[in-house]
């Protein structure tokens, strides 16, 4: 059918030639249009003659060609407009409180979606930049454990090579060995005297073939060939030299551990863009990490992480079944199994994906930032729609006012569709009033909401930009002034003046239930606040098995490397110091881990991932870790070299009686175990606890001290004086062991404080939509109020009745929130595995809390109505 | 020479009209324009640049044969006014005189 349907020009642009040009020039052009088409098809494909038929009807829209712009719409004629915008301008000055109403719930409304906006606007766009994004993929690895499968980005070193050498469908494939994202961990460069903190990755040759990262000088083919080559970012670069000019071949020195040494700068690049979730401010040859790491020449062990560039074309679930029996077969043969169960699997993910999409279940993406993303969206929908509602409402509700005008001007000859026009043209103009009003909100609250977000977002005014949120707006005058148009524009004139408008029972079921939405998606919000906050409380409180209160941490740096001993021993000394030790790690889950360990009756095919915990002496008697068996590390041990630390539930996971002196074999050499720590958590609250051990190994990478409540400042300073004499004037940076983990569920807490002001937001515009719709009703039902206290019904008896209505429309928002929000927030908790109960009354106080906002929204317009004087309200007529 | 306000591209249409005779509609204007310019040009430019002159009053209308690739539209055949012949034979004089008045250079 497609092939028949080719022979024609395109449809829309032709109804679009049709609508726009002259009827008097219509059959020349059009004819003239379709004979070039014709034309067009023998000479070029369909596809290409349709597209110029596109093309020429844009071309077409020339002053003197298409029909004047004045005889499109009848309500654009220039007299009609004014005409509405002078009545619009009226009404709006003779109803001030329902107009504020409106400008202020639009606005904030209209605020709340910008702001979200270009919060999602940003989380999209992470990583997407990389000129071959759509098919840049990152190598994942399944581990298969005793019950699931873990997912990690870690794979073997000479991955990249053995892809590229395998797998005709590779373009490219390219190591980077970092220190990704937000890791602490930094080396120290210098030029002579001057020396700062840098974050490295040792990446391979075609780095830059593979990711579009800018590549201010140098070649970006033969940048990193030599072995020492160093390439350093602009940034770097004006520190060490003070320009980026005439610094190509000056050396630097670099100190980090193993790799140290002098290298050569052989480029300069341009510091990554803040959408770049890789950080790095220098780049070294992943070759000479390669020559210094024995580990990295083996598909047992897994370091660096790969990326592939796949060639045009390539199917990704064929690619990843593939890659799935290559990495059984490498997995098999490199650790000598006969069954394919238990081995290594590698898959492909899109890079930019991984931002959103950063969690597995089962060797399965499942989901990960993208559902905050999601959510938020949601959030912005419903708050723009419970400012819809507020405005038709509002209208409808006060079309009683209006009657007259309409009447009379539909006896006048006005049609529905000039009433339609103008209704319409006051929702936008109030929208767009609303705009520019939550433009000058975002403005103002755009610093807040960025310390919020921890991001460093911008209200730039770029054509995508405008362009987008114009449209969000028109969308929105649009839904906000549809219903009110249509609903006023159908009365006939013969029943208004008759007075016989009597609003029919389904309008009025239609208002009272947009008002019940409104209320419940409040309660839902208000509820899902309450279960955060108590989720993210119970998490920052919860007992980990150690303690992480007044702990100080900071990394071994510089000259520290060969004074570590003396250092501690030092610090020791400093007043308010209780205890210094050092540790392999941090505390938030950056965990190596190990199935190299073999114990006594250790079934052969069993696999067990121990997480390896490296610690000094005095560390686990410093975190306060609670022993439950035997001893901790000591130096009264001497070298503790050959022993061994495990967790209960390592001891549990390997079947061990009496585990204290027993032998097992870690890589293949004896440790004794002279020790069982209680369980932990050690990593995210999201999991359960897992099996550990520890090993003791003086001088590690991370510092940690433990300092005496009350004088911190002073001891700190102590610790600073020490740390600058030691490393010859590094700058001191530390952080608080509790701060790390606040930083580990950073993402929820945002999430919670930005729900907790949407929630907030939500519900005022709730509110303000009661408030306008119990003063009209209030206004409205006078005269009825009037004679009733003149019968002698008391001021609260009337409050009662005016209230009761709006008492039961919150009643039914509460019974239709509370299932929905419990199944919202059980869904969401049920992500953690440590959590709390949902307890009754997170719901029974959503419940009773909007009761009670909304009772006193209403109160003070029924308690002024029922305090009128009858006399007042009587006397016309 | 004061009131015609013939632009170039005008002129251009104009004079193709006239050399096109019964043949001078939309397309095949387009068409003969397009081989002696050497440029794309599109049906909007064209028609606007006709639409204006007739305005203007250089040209004349009147509908042609309808073609069945077409889709059975007419055509509209274009003829120059006599007025549109003297404005066009003014410029060109105008021209021919202050090319003749313009100092040799260049050539030795």
């Amino acid at each position: 059918m497609k092939h028949l349907n080719n022979k024609y020009p395109p449809k829309w642009p032709l109804q679009l030639l049709r609508w726009i040009i002259k009827k008097e020039y219509l059959e020349e052009i059009e004819g003239d249009m379709e004979e070039i088409f014709q034309d067009d098809l023998e000479q070029f494909s369909a596809g290409k003659a349709r597209r110029k038929y596109t093309i020429g009807v844009l071309k077409l829209i020339r002053p003197n060609i298409i029909k004047s712009v004045f005889n499109f719409h009848p309500f654009i004629s220039l007299d009609m407009l004014s005409h509405h915008l002078k009545l619009i301008f009226r009404n709006i000055k003779r109803y001030k409180s329902s107009f504020l109403i409106n400008l202020i719930g639009l606005s904030t409304g209209l605020a709340c979606v910008l702001f979200i906006f270009l919060w999602v606007t940003d989380e999209l766009s992470k990583d997407k930049f990389h000129d071959k994004d759509d098919r840049l993929y990152q190598v994942m690895h399944n581990l298969p454990q005793v019950d699931e499968i873990l997912t990690i980005e870690p794979t073997p070193g000479i991955l990249a090579k053995a892809l590229e050498e395998d797998f005709p469908e590779v373009e490219a494939a390219a190591v980077v060995s970092a220190s990704f994202g937000d890791e602490e961990v930094k080396g120290i460069i210098s030029n002579e005297e001057l020396q700062f903190k840098a974050s490295e990755m040792y990446v391979s040759k075609n780095f830059f073939e593979v990711f579009s990262y800018q590549l201010l000088t140098g070649n970006s083919e033969d940048v990193l060939t030599d072995k020492n080559a160093v390439l350093i970012s602009d940034e770097i670069a004006k520190k060490l030299f003070g320009n980026t000019k005439n610094i190509i071949g000056k050396s630097i020195n670099w100190d980090e551990g193993r790799l140290s040494g002098l290298f050569t700068i052989t480029g300069i690049f341009k510091k990554p863009p803040a959408q770049s979730t890789q950080q790095f401010d220098v780049l070294f040859s992943y070759q000479k990490m390669f020559e210094e790491y024995e580990r990295l020449h083996s598909w047992r062990n897994s370091d660096p992480s790969t990326f592939v560039l796949l060639k045009e074309g390539v199917q990704l679930e064929s690619f990843n079944e593939k890659l799935k029996k290559y990495s059984i077969e490498k997995s098999m043969a490199a650790n000598k199994r006969k069954t394919p169960e238990n081995s290594s699997i590698f898959f492909l993910q899109k890079f930019s994906d991984r931002y959103l999409k950063g969690n597995y279940e089962n060797g399965q993406i499942a989901g990960g930032r993208i559902s905050y993303v999601r959510l938020f969206s949601m959030i912005a929908l419903f708050i723009l729609i419970i400012a819809c509602i507020n405005f038709m409402n509002l209208s409808t509700a006060k079309a009683t006012r209006r009657l007259k005008e309409i009447g009379v001007k539909k006896v006048i000859g006005a049609s529905r569709k000039s009433l339609i026009n103008q209704f319409l043209l006051e929702s936008l103009l109030l929208t767009f009033l609303s705009l520019l009003l939550a433009i000058g909100l975002v403005m103002f609250f755009l610093p807040n909401f960025n310390v919020i977000t921890g991001k460093e977002l911008g209200l730039n005014f770029s054509m995508s930009l405008i362009s987008k949120i114009l449209l969000i707006s028109l969308l929105t005058g649009l839904l906000a002034g549809s219903y009110p148009a249509l609903y006023l524009s159908r009365f006939k004139p013969v029943s208004i003046f008759k007075g016989k408008i009597n609003a029919s029972i389904g309008e009025i079921w239609a208002r009272r239930g947009l008002v019940v939405f409104q209320f419940v998606v409040s309660i839902v919000l208000i509820v899902a606040v309450t279960v955060v906050y108590k989720q993210i409380e119970y998490i920052n409180n919860k007992n980990l098995g150690f303690n992480k209160d007044n702990i100080i941490t900071f990394p071994r740096e510089g000259n520290l490397d060969d004074e570590m001993d003396s250092f501690l021993e030092e610090i020791k000394n400093i007043p308010g110091v209780i205890e210094a030790s050092s540790f392999g790690h941090d505390l938030v889950g950056d965990y190596g881990g190990t199935t190299g360990l073999a114990w006594p009756g250790k079934e052969p095919d069993e696999v067990i991932r121990f997480a390896n915990l490296e610690v000094d002496y005095d560390l686990i008697k410093l975190l306060g870790f609670e022993i439950k068996k035997g001893r901790t590390f000591s130096k009264d041990f001497g070298t503790e070299e050959s022993t061994i630390i495990f967790n209960e539930s390592a001891i549990e996971a390997m079947g061990l009686e009496e585990p204290v002196g027993q032998t097992i074999k870690l890589w293949g050499k004896d440790r004794q175990i002279v020790g069982v720590v209680k369980d932990f958590h050690f990593e995210s609250l999201y999991e359960d606890v897992g099996p550990c051990f520890f090993q003791c190994y003086p001088g590690l990478n991370e510092i940690l001290v433990k300092i005496r409540a009350g004088n911190e400042a002073e001891t700190i300073a102590g610790i600073k004086k020490l740390y600058t004499k030691f490393t010859a004037g590094l700058p001191f940076e530390y952080r608080f062991l509790d701060e790390d983990f606040e930083t580990l569920y950073a993402a929820e807490n945002r999430v919670a404080i930005l729900s907790r002001y949407f929630a907030g937001i939500a519900i005022l515009i709730s509110c303000l939509g009661l408030f306008g719709l119990a003063s009209f009703t209030a206004e409205r039902r006078l005269k009825e109020i009037g004679i009733r206290k003149i019968l002698g019904s008391s001021n609260f008896s009337i409050v009662q009745l005016l209230s009761k209505d709006f008492s039961a429309m919150v009643l039914i928002a509460i019974l239709i929130a509370l299932p929905i929000s419990y199944l919202l927030t059980r869904n969401w908790i049920q992500s953690f595995a440590y959590r709390i109960d949902l307890e009754w009354w997170f719901f029974v106080g959503a419940g009773l809390l909007t009761m009670l906002i909304a009772w006193s929204t209403v109160a003070l317009q029924t308690y002024k109505a029922a305090r009128i004087n009858p006399v007042q309200c009587l006397k016309e007529e | 020479m004061k009131k015609t306000k013939l632009g170039e591209f005008e002129e251009f249409v104009l004079l193709t009209v006239i050399v096109l005779q019964e043949e001078a509609y939309g397309v095949m204007i387009k068409k003969e324009l397009e081989e002696r310019l050497k440029q794309q040009l599109s049906v909007g430019s064209i028609q606007s640049a006709l639409k204006r002159m007739e305005d203007k009053g250089f040209l004349t209308s009147e509908f042609g044969e309808a073609t069945p690739k077409r889709g059975g539209k007419r055509k509209r055949i274009y003829a120059a006014t006599s007025y549109a012949h003297k404005v066009l034979a003014e410029i060109k004089e105008i021209r021919a005189g202050l090319w003749a008045s313009m100092p040799k250079f260049g050539t030795p």
